[in-house]
């Protein structure tokens, strides 16, 4: 409970994000008492947080950057080696309570995760849910549709319950010890584990996982690091974001050709996404391909196939070399440095042409540009070599090859 | 069961008697300004004598009998009763005639020769105005209905006997009407709306027949399974209706059931004994109906098994409703103008009048049908819109986009940075429409500079990439020209632009864009949208109250997570009620009830106090999306809420509060009598009387056209009201609200803040599913 003391308010967490901050500036603030006198008018402007441009990955300004000197090395260390399981299982809709089959379990996936290594290697699997329970096909028919869209019944991809756990167990177990502590988001939780028990009635394997939630970790890894509890709010926000929903290599394969954004391998990867791109670089990790999809934005960086920038004011003469738009000129000339024929008009530097090359010819022409066959050569290469990488890199073939 | 529960919850709201704390109205609720206008309605009289008492007994078997048909049977067949008007649920007797004693014995002997001893015991005395008489009248109006040879489907009666049919489209449309008894005012009126059932002339064995002949039989069970599931079927047989759950194709017509007292019967000698029907086909699979269960009962499902042939398909498929001549075609048999209600109405009445059965019940009763209301409505002034240096009077308020088509808008930011999203395919449309876009800003004083205009793949992915990507804290505006109306498109950016990166956006389906001679008018309307997104304000009208804020509150399921509720909330931020502060909050609550209005009314008081420097005088809050019954929480959880927030903001003077429900389904229509038949009335006609309920402060006005059929009035009920604002001031402020809506140039049939809010509501329950970001709070993003 974040409120627990009265003086814990909203502007008591502000102050004390602000310290690390004030000291760089050099100023004498031991405590948050001290800081206050500065930080008032700060608080007095609104401030405008989000995170504008996921390609810079830039970490949220609210959570303030590492205090490395403040903190145990030998604490975070261990924390930051520390190895999370991400677990979901998807189920074809919710059956009412009084039936004994509450869950049909149909997709399962498993990240393990790492803050220093990231995600360090996935499991996917589709699961025969078994037979629907005569009279709920609609209802699970309609649950199944309105979100991963997985077929109910006649889906050659989905394996056997007990083949399935097993393997499941195998790649958060693969040596024997204690066995690791698996997460989920505390919405899922009771289905998770449901079905977890469900599919270890079925194939017979007794061992009580242990189920937690990503909530109490975020919660967990930030105490740990800043010696206070985060709001839920907070917790949310961080955990709850779209802008890794189309990312590459972060859905199973199913869900990628079909285009679905309900995937439970790709919720446990955006589980770890998020915690990378808010949590990890708190700690001073730089972020790789691992922690979060970082490829998708190199790669559009540099134009991926198909995607041009027009500027319209080609068409106008008097609008040269405004100032407005530096922003813009910016990605332009990134653009053109990346492209291999970069010579369409942008405002900023080729002011000069506007006047001479105007209407559809010149649109005609990028198209011809873009259309052509060596650039979506070159780019379709690059995307496969950046996949093989990455499942070389997780070096957990047998795993992958599961799914 | 649960019809006679939802019946229950209509009469609770009639004992909320919100009208008599209100002073200023507990003697006269109605206005007087505005031209008189005559109106008839759908309302009918029902007298009866004065002194006319209902009597509840109640009724135990000994021995007891679980059958509620035999303890009906039993009653009935007693002579002491079977002359006098009754109405009997197993358990509960009511009579209009008082029994001679007060516990009465009767016995009677079932078909296997056992004894029951029956014994009826006077329980209350009930005066005609008591709630519990208006649903014995509602029951003997249903029985009346029944004798009417008209089935009950829904809450609606429908008479099978008299289709209308529509064959090109083998639609068949069983014509019916909604019904109801209730107090208005003083009178105990009838009420009767007309009603269609779209019904399909196909069974499902012969949709079947027909996939497989069009499909084959490869994946037929699959396909079949698609099709059907989820659907409605009516059984003519029994005329009730059932949605198949699954289809057993195990189980055939010949197979055996056991019935209720546990004999095995097949399905084909079922239906040949209870209903003599030969079932042909009797290889046919079985649909499959998962049957209500009745509240706290935690038994195991019931299932009902179906047989294809005798099911047919109700309503209207997706495939359907899009087929535009079919609907036009549907719409032309259900849509009656005022005279052809009228005319049914008089045919109902008719009938009810010369059935002898009908008349028989009702007489027995004691009650008297009586004549067709009708009363006098009065139509307030027509509005003028103002503009930036214009003042007009629009021909029509229904549509006034014409009037102001040379006239600037109020106050407009410029569009200086902004992005076009197009695919290849769209490009030359997109610049096309630019340029009309321009051309149309310009005039109504709207500066758009030219866009960045980026060019992506034809897929919901490479859009959101390209959003990331492009959008910066200096964009003003996205517009995505979407190459198909896959909701992913319009799902994905709206999501990602509302919540993860808060900058408003305009999507238009490349399709809309490719209408040629539309163009001016749909750059128009879009150019009004945007302004709208970036800050702009289009018009206003007249408000003559200064320092008004005015609220709109809506609520809607999400559409994904069904135990979420949206909660939309709209106020008004300057006293020219043409800026909004806006804004959805997300709870997890099965009510319809919201319990975050204070959170939301301190935002937007600290938003009034930023730009007056005051705290409004006064706040209306129109409140949208109230079901049956839940007028009493209504007034005992939100209305405090809304208080506590207007005391706590300010030290000094609190702010007057008023709160009103809004309701756009409502049973009384009006028409109006003109050269000797009846048409719609005139736009802001106003009814606060006669039709009205005494127990509330509650007025109808219509402020819609209908190009065809019949216009619904709107109703609303003050159910708080601190300001003491005449009735006729209310009455045309509400009025007055109606034109604010930017969405469109005309009047709407709510309160724009309603309208608004609806909107958002819609907007988060459908693609977004969290809350927009409070950065965009300030304008009206999800137009």
């Amino acid at each position: 409970m974040p409120n627990r003391k009265a003086s814990r308010n909203a502007y008591y967490f502000f102050v004390q994000e602000k310290i690390p901050e004030l000291r760089r500036r050099g100023l004498p603030v031991a405590r948050v008492a001290d800081a206050i006198p500065y930080c008032s008018a700060d608080w007095a402007k609104p401030v405008f947080t989000p995170l504008r441009r996921p390609g810079m990955l830039v970490p949220k300004q609210n959570v303030s950057p590492p205090d490395m000197s403040t903190l145990s090395l030998k604490g975070d260390q261990a924390l930051l080696g520390g190895i999370f399981y991400f677990l979901n299982i998807f189920s074809h809709g919710e059956l009412p309570p009084h039936c004994e089959q509450r869950f049909l379990p149909c997709e399962i996936g498993c990240v393990k995760y790492s803050l220093q290594e990231g995600i360090m290697a996935d499991f996917h699997s589709f699961i025969n849910p078994g037979e629907i329970p005569r009279g709920f096909r609609f209802h699970c028919q309609a649950a199944s549709d309105s979100s991963h869209k997985i077929p109910i019944s006649n889906f050659e991809r989905g394996h056997n319950q007990a083949t399935v756990l097993q393997n499941l167990y195998r790649f958060i177990h693969p040596n024997p010890g204690n066995w690791p502590p698996i997460y989920c988001k505390s919405d899922d939780r009771t289905r998770v584990n449901w079905c977890l028990k469900h599919m270890a009635k079925a194939s017979e394997i007794r061992q009580d996982l242990q189920l937690l939630t990503v909530e109490d970790l975020v919660v967990g890894i930030y105490q740990q690091k800043f010696l206070k509890e985060p709001s839920k709010t907070w917790i949310r926000s961080l955990l709850d974001v779209a802008m890794w929903d189309y990312s590459s290599n972060t859905r199973c394969k199913w869900h990628e050709e079909n285009d679905i954004l309900f995937c439970a391998l790709a919720v446990c990867k955006k589980i770890a996404y998020c915690i990378s791109n808010s949590l990890a670089t708190l700690f001073g990790i730089q972020l790789t391909e691992a922690h979060v999809p970082l490829q998708d934005y190199e790669a559009s960086n540099s134009v991926t196939p198909k995607m041009v920038v027009l500027d319209a004011g080609r068409y106008q003469k008097l609008r040269v070399g405004s100032s407005g738009f530096s922003h813009f000129n910016s990605a332009d000339q990134e653009q053109r440095s990346n492209t291999p024929i970069g010579d369409y008009p942008s405002r900023a530097k080729t002011s000069g042409q506007n006047s001479s090359v105007r209407g559809r010819g010149i649109t005609r022409l990028l198209e011809s540009i873009s259309n052509s066959s060596s650039n979506i050569h070159k780019f379709s290469n690059c995307d496969t070599s950046l996949s093989s990488y990455m499942s070389q890199k997780d070096g957990y073939k047998s795993f992958s090859s599961l799914s | 069961m649960e019809r006679g529960v939802k019946n229950k919850q209509d009469f609770m709201d009639l004992s909320i008697c919100t009208r008599e704390k209100l002073a200023h109205v507990r003697d006269c609720k109605t206005g007087s300004s505005g031209i008189p206008v005559k109106l008839v309605t759908n309302l009918f009289n029902l007298d009866f004598p004065q002194d006319w008492q209902l009597y509840q007994y109640h009724v135990t078997y000994v021995p007891d009998l679980a059958s509620r048909r035999l303890r009906i049977a039993l009653l009935y067949s007693h002579s002491e009763l079977s002359n006098k008007a009754k109405a009997f649920d197993g358990a509960i007797l009511f009579l209009s005639q008082k029994l001679e004693e007060k516990v009465t014995e009767l016995s009677s002997e079932t078909q296997r020769g056992e004894t029951i001893k029956m014994t009826i015991t006077l329980k209350r005395e009930l005066p005609s105005s008591s709630p519990v008489c208006i649903q014995v009248f509602n029951i003997i109006f249903r029985k009346i209905l029944k004798k009417l040879s008209m089935y009950q489907i829904g809450r609606n009666f429908y008479n099978p006997s008299e289709p209308v049919e529509i064959p090109q489209h083998k639609l068949s449309l069983w014509p019916g009407f909604a019904i109801s008894v209730s107090y208005f005012e003083s009178k105990l009126l009838f009420s009767a709306d007309v009603s269609y059932k779209v019904l399909r002339n196909e069974t499902v064995l012969e949709f079947m027949t027909a996939l497989c002949q069009r499909t084959g039989l490869s994946g037929f069970t699959q396909t079949c399974e698609k099709q059907l599931i989820g659907l409605i079927v009516l059984t003519r047989y029994n005329n009730r209706t059932y949605s198949i759950d699954d289809i057993d194709w195990s189980v055939k017509p010949t197979h055996t059931f056991q019935k209720r007292d546990g004999t095995e019967i097949t399905y084909v000698d079922y239906y040949k004994q209870q209903y003599d029907i030969t079932v042909s086909d009797l290889n046919q699979p079985m649909l499959v109906s998962l049957l209500k269960r009745k509240r706290n009962d935690n038994s195991e499902a019931r299932l009902a098994h179906l047989i294809p042939e005798l099911c047919f398909l109700t309503g209207l498929t997706d495939q359907a409703t899009s087929n535009f001549q079919l609907m036009k075609a549907v719409a032309e048999k259900t849509r009656l103008p005022p005279s052809g209600r009228q005319q049914r109405l008089a045919r109902l009445v008719d009938n009810i009048q010369r059935n002898t059965n009908a008349r028989f019940e009702l007489e027995t009763w004691g009650l008297h049908f009586g004549s067709q209301i009708s009363l006098t409505g009065r139509v307030v002034p027509s509005e003028k819109i103002l503009m930036q240096d214009h003042i007009c009077q629009p021909v029509s308020a229904a549509d006034w986009s014409k009037d102001i088509r040379t006239c600037k808008i109020l106050n407009a930011q410029s569009l200086n940075t902004w992005l076009i999203l197009c695919s290849d395919r769209t490009e030359y449309v997109a610049e096309s429409f630019l340029n009309c876009l321009r051309r149309v800003a310009g005039s109504m004083g709207f500066n758009v500079d030219y866009p960045k205009i980026i060019k992506v793949q034809e897929n919901p992915a490479a859009f959101v990439r390209a959003v990331q990507q492009y959008v910066d804290p200096d964009v003003q505006l996205v517009m995505c020209i979407l190459p198909s109306n896959q909701k992913t498109y319009y799902d994905s950016i709206k999501k990602y632009l509302s919540s993860d990166c808060p900058v408003p956006s305009q999507c238009v389906l490349a399709r809309t864009l490719n209408k040629q001679g539309m163009m001016m008018s749909i750059a128009t309307k879009i150019a009004m949208q945007m302004t709208c997104k970036i800050g702009g304000e289009l018009w206003a009208v007249e408000i003559p109250l200064k320092s008004l804020m005015v609220v709109g509150i809506d609520v809607c399921k999400d559409a994904l997570s069904k135990d979420v509720m949206v909660v939309g909330c709209v106020a008004s931020v300057n006293p020219g009620i043409t800026r909004w502060f806006s804004r959805c909050i997300l709870q997890r609550t099965m009510t319809d009830v919201a319990d975050c209005l204070k959170v939301f009314m301190t935002g937007a008081l600290n938003k009034w106090y930023k730009y007056n420097h005051d705290l409004p005088a006064r706040i209306i809050v129109y409140r949208a999306g109230v079901g049956d019954g839940q007028l009493k929480t209504l007034v005992e959880y939100e209305v405090p809420q809304l208080l506590s927030s207007v005391a706590g903001s300010s030290s000094n003077t609190s702010s007057r509060l008023s709160v009103i429900v809004v309701r756009k389904k409502c049973m009384p229509r009006f028409f109006t009598e003109m050269n000797r038949t009846v048409q719609n009335p005139p736009l802001g006609t106003v009814v606060d009387s006669e039709a009205t309920r005494n127990e509330w402060y509650d007025f109808y006005l219509i402020s819609q056209v209908a190009c065809r059929g019949t216009v619904s009035p709107t109703y609303y009920n003050v159910i708080y009201d601190d300001n003491g604002l005449k009735p006729d001031h209310m009455q045309r402020l509400t009025f007055k609200l109606c034109h604010l809506y930017y969405n469109w140039p005309g009047i709407v049939s709510v309160p724009a803040p309603c309208q608004y809010a609806h909107k958002l509501t819609f907007l988060v329950a459908q693609s977004i599913h969290k809350e927009p970001s409070l950065e965009l709070a300030n304008h009206l993003f999800y137009l």
